[in-house]
């Protein structure tokens, strides 16, 4: 009887990771795909497509990143994308986690207006207001300056509603024995609340970095030039040339997503955090 | 007595703190959101041909009225409504179940949030491009109609045929998309304090039944929040079709924002698309506004 | 919270501190900007050894070059319309050529016609001085021209019994007709290969690499002052014309959605492919192959070929418009044209410039044709300012055409001519729109 038990409970262990192995590998395929493509030869890049073999690297060699190094400066290019996603994510943690509070425990007036504006902020695509915006920007002088990069991208909706969500959860008592205990309502905040809410800032920490990390078309617009170079405008810079040598676009694609999956692989440790503080929240 | 006179006090403070609080955000969605779509609206009164912006035209609705009468605006129309119809629930579905399988600490659960995750990882065009080849018509180049044969069945011109086109396209997004919303699915897991799964448990209640009665409860809010912006990302798609299949077969894949894009970019009828843009934001702020107060009426 | 505002506040002025930091220059020195796609280390090293060059003989104007990285043409024109509305512009641009009509038409660019004398211009293909001239001015120059042919798989030809020799032995006089190239397709055609291969961009590549097809056949895409598309795109001669291609289709002769490198990887015998599709065969290809002219329309067997590439024009913003002329005067002489074209690899603009070493491989072999090509029959695409609404519009219409092809397994001429009505339509309302008088 127990051995029946122990033999269900690893088979059933067995199956879990069983599961998400096969998952996982679905997930997974086009970024190994990525890989092994990256150190073939262009002409077997897009042979053998009908069959599972496409996925391993046949005459396999680092030629492909020799052609990416030389023919960029990666260490600038990953300067100039780090030093301005990091500014973006410095402010956008604070300013939108901010305004998320206010709007999710703070009572003023006004508060129903600004929620609904910034739902409704959140449907603009960037492809309808990109013209006036870029406009915008020429007229403060900002065209390919950090500015252009950074500060219009500040402010979040999604950020802001996503913060709002979470702090909405938090329950006021916390909130109130701060008070009393003579906390100021930014005290508050910033030595009850944030410590307590790593999970939601490692959320938009991800979510954020990834999207600007995939940014193409506004860095492209605002910035010209070599050394204002960013990832993307790297990478695309070789759908450019006739005929496309996807060879190196794959090998530029992997050296693109290492940074990409070293922060993940960080951030992701939040996420387990967040189970040993919920007892503060209950 | 004194306590109140406390109360209130907290009250101006708490005021005052709000709008500090919220000014910078706001003044930013200002200044780069709010001020751009205001000239969005300006310029939809206008003929712009974007290379000429000294010689635009007051029209009036004119921009309006094309549109109305616009078959291709129409489409577009339907087919945004119908990718965001389906995808939604599927990817938001899909979501949910990946954050389950790994929202428990156990060994290797780093490795697989990043497998899940990965798809976000890599650039939406190369992921597109990538598909492209998957989905190729022919069983001898492409890997999914080549299994498909194996298994005895016909190839499907999956990306070339107005049938078919748009499902692709919808299958392949819930694939990419889920990841991002797993991690928001992940983050409003945590939030669920444990005890309440071990009591559960100690009842004796399965692992379904506690997924009910616990896990959906605990998870309203955010499964709210995630349904909400997965509808309004669906509602802009555009890379997909524009890498995939520049909005065709026959207009199949045609999107909104793809339309807004072609016709003001591509062609240079900017006054025009930034009259589409206004219609498309007026039809999408409805839609979540709605959305708004029908999740407001579940509570 | 105030802590964190001021320490906002010091980022935001660090911030702009670092973006005032602009280079401040002597009055009497004209510096002149150049936009171009980023290219290949060796174009790019081209450029930074010529212009070090320039500037060292030419104090007094001082050139420098900014690298666009352009994911596709579409994204150059977004940059160049948002730089047009902020008045951005940099003094020199590059075009692609069937572009040229539409910046020097909205006033983008200025007529560059003094700089560059008869006795010059004669030294440079027709193609590219017609492609380059609108309205009697010349709006732009270029160093480099593009060509497609007909390239076959040798090995697998000759698997299937198709007499090679005879391809081999073609002449300019004396290109392989349609029906030729139907009937290869047929013969060659089996379950692992596809006899043709169509570019299917869904993009410029479709207008670009067909338009010969349709000129053969007696009609261009648009009347030859650029402002008619009706009679044109969509006469009798178009539909049969776009009948052929979609009937390849139909019996499985071409794939509706062919893969990238489907020629290279050996998937199809025979391909319409670009100039500059050689140096990769070259490079990879593990099978024999060659190439010949553009096919011909069985009944005219007129012989025409396709050709246009990038190009610099000087823009509206710039303010020594004959400083610009100068330094585009030196940058088209014959040495430079030369080696740029060798370093790009491509065929050069200048006949002058084949008699230098840098173009020797362009003397005989398979390269020598296209040159051939380009000297005897190439024909501009339209010079029409509504070309990227045609473009767009007629890249679309085919496709449609292809896939409806495909999925019906025969051709529906009245659904092509129905597409091409469309295209023509569209173009009209663009054309009234914006440019009629």
């Amino acid at each position: 009887m127990k051995k029946s038990m122990k033999f269900s409970a690893s088979f059933s262990k067995f199956m879990f990771y069983f599961g998400n192995i096969v998952i996982g590998i679905i997930f997974v395929s086009p970024l190994i795909w990525m890989i092994s493509a990256s150190l073939k030869p262009e002409a077997k890049i897009f042979a053998n497509m009908n069959s599972i073999t496409t996925f391993l690297p046949v005459q396999a060699s680092l030629d492909n990143y020799m052609e990416v190094f030389s023919r960029l400066n990666m260490p600038q290019v990953f300067k100039n994308t780090l030093l301005y996603i990091a500014l973006i994510l410095v402010l956008d943690l604070l300013v939108n986690s901010m305004c998320g509070y206010a709007l999710a425990k703070f009572e003023f007036k006004g508060k129903g207006a600004i929620l609904n504006l910034v739902i409704a902020l959140m449907v603009l695509p960037m492809e309808a207001i990109m013209l006036p915006l870029y406009i915008e920007m020429s007229q403060l002088g900002w065209v390919n300056t950090l500015m252009a990069l950074v500060v219009p991208f500040v402010a979040k909706c999604f950020s802001i509603y996503m913060f709002r969500q979470f702090f909405c959860d938090i329950p006021d008592d916390l909130i109130e024995a701060a008070a009393i205990d003579g906390c100021s309502p930014a005290g508050t905040f910033f030595k009850i609340v944030v410590p307590i809410s790593k999970t939601v800032y490692a959320t938009v920490f991800i979510l954020d970095f990834v999207s600007h990390w995939n940014d193409f078309m506004w860095p492209f617009l605002v910035m010209t030039g070599e050394n204002n170079r960013t990832i993307q405008l790297a990478v695309q810079s070789f759908f450019g040339t006739q005929p496309v040598h996807y060879s190196a676009i794959m090998a530029a694609l992997v050296v693109s997503a290492i940074p990409m999956i070293i922060m993940f692989i960080f951030m992701q440790k939040y996420y387990v955090e967040g189970i040993a503080s919920s007892g503060i929240k209950g | 007595m004194a306590k109140t006179s406390k109360l209130t006090g907290r009250k101006r403070n708490e005021r005052v703190a709000a709008y500090g609080f919220v000014a910078p955000a706001v003044i930013l969605l200002i200044a780069f959101l709010v001020v751009p779509m205001i000239y969005t609206v300006y310029y939809s009164g206008f003929k712009y041909q974007i290379m000429r912006p000294n010689d635009m035209t007051f029209i009036g609705l004119d921009n309006y009225t094309k549109l109305f009468q616009d078959k291709n605006f129409w489409l577009a129309f339907k087919n945004t409504v119908y990718f965001t119809v389906i995808v939604v629930p599927c990817q938001c579905a899909l979501a949910l179940a990946l954050a389950l399988l790994v929202s428990k600490k156990f060994r290797g659960v780093a490795v697989f949030r990043t497998m899940y995750f990965s798809p976000q990882l890599t650039s939406m065009v190369v992921i597109s491009v990538l598909w492209s080849v998957l989905y190729n018509a022919n069983p001898n180049t492409g890997l999914i109609n080549s299994i498909l044969v194996t298994l005895g069945m016909e190839p499907i011109n999956f990306l070339t045929n107005a049938d078919t086109a748009m499902n692709a396209i919808i299958f392949m997004s819930a694939w990419q998309g889920a990841g991002y919303q797993m991690m928001i699915f992940l983050a409003g897991l945590q939030g669920i304090p444990r005890d309440q799964y071990e009591a559960a448990s100690v009842d004796g209640a399965t692992k379904f039944k506690q997924f009910l009665y616990i896990t959906l409860p605990g998870l309203k809010g955010t499964i709210k929040y995630v349904i909400m912006i997965t509808m309004i990302q669906a509602m802009k798609l555009f890379t997909q079709p524009y890498v995939m299949t520049q909005g065709g077969p026959k207009n199949s894949t045609k999107t909104l924002v793809y339309y807004i894009y072609t016709q003001g970019f591509q062609k240079g009828n900017f006054g025009y698309a930034c009259s589409i843009a206004a219609v498309f934001f007026v039809i999408v702020v409805c839609m979540s506004m709605a959305m708004k107060k029908v999740t407001a009426a579940t509570d | 919270m105030k802590k964190s505002i001021s320490f906002a506040m010091a980022l935001t002025v660090a911030l702009s501190a670092t973006a005032s930091a602009v280079p401040v220059w002597a009055d009497d020195v004209t510096n002149l900007t150049i936009w171009s796609p980023t290219d290949t280390a060796a174009i790019e090293e081209w450029w930074v050894e010529k212009l070090a060059e320039w500037n060292e003989a030419h104090p007094e104007i001082q050139v420098s070059r900014e690298a666009i990285d352009r994911s596709d043409s579409y994204a150059y024109d977004n940059k160049i319309a948002t730089a047009v509305t902020s008045n951005d512009l940099p003094d020199i641009f590059y075009v692609d050529g069937p572009q040229v009509s539409y910046y020097a038409a909205n006033g983008i660019t200025v007529p560059i016609t003094e700089y560059f004398d008869e006795e010059t211009m004669s030294d440079f293909v027709n193609s590219t001085v017609t492609q380059c001239t609108y309205d009697g001015e010349l709006y732009a120059i270029s160093a480099t021209e593009s060509s497609v042919a007909l390239y076959y798989n040798k090995d697998y030809l000759k698997e299937c019994g198709v007499d090679v020799d005879d391809l081999d032995s073609r002449t300019i006089d004396n290109p392989v007709t349609w029906s030729e190239l139907a009937e290869i397709a047929e013969k060659c055609t089996t379950d692992s290969y596809v006899g043709t291969h169509i570019i299917m961009d869904h993009g410029e590549g479709l207008p670009y690499a067909l338009e010969p097809m349709y000129l053969s056949a007696g009609k261009d895409y648009i009347s030859e002052d650029g402002a008619e598309a009706d009679g044109y795109v969509n006469s009798e001669e178009a539909v049969a014309t776009t009948a052929y291609l979609a009937d390849l289709i139909a019996k499985g002769y071409a794939n509706v959605d062919p893969i990238t490198d489907e020629f290279l990887n050996g998937a199809c015998a025979t391909m319409l492919g670009g100039s500059w599709d050689m140096a990769t065969l070259e490079a990879s290809a593990d099978f024999d192959w060659g190439v010949t002219y553009y096919p011909v329309n069985d009944d005219t067997k007129t012989a025409v070929s396709p050709c246009g590439d990038w190009s610099a024009a000087v823009s509206k913003d710039c303010e020594n418009v004959e400083a610009a002329g100068e330094f585009l005067q030196w940058l088209m002489s014959t040495d430079n044209v030369a080696s740029y074209a060798a370093a790009i690899a491509k065929p050069a603009t200048r006949t002058s410039a084949y008699e230098t070493e840098f173009m020797a491989e362009y003397n005989d072999g398979p390269r020598a044709l296209f040159v051939e090509q380009l000297q005897s029959n190439a024909v501009p695409r339209p010079r029409t300012p509504s070309y990227a609404v045609f473009s767009a519009d007629y890249a679309e219409a085919m496709t449609n055409i292809f896939s409806d092809a495909a999925s019906n397994e025969e051709v529906d001429e009245d659904y092509i001519q129905s597409e091409l009505d469309t295209v023509a339509e569209s173009f009209t309302e663009d054309y009234t729109t914006y440019y009629a008088e």
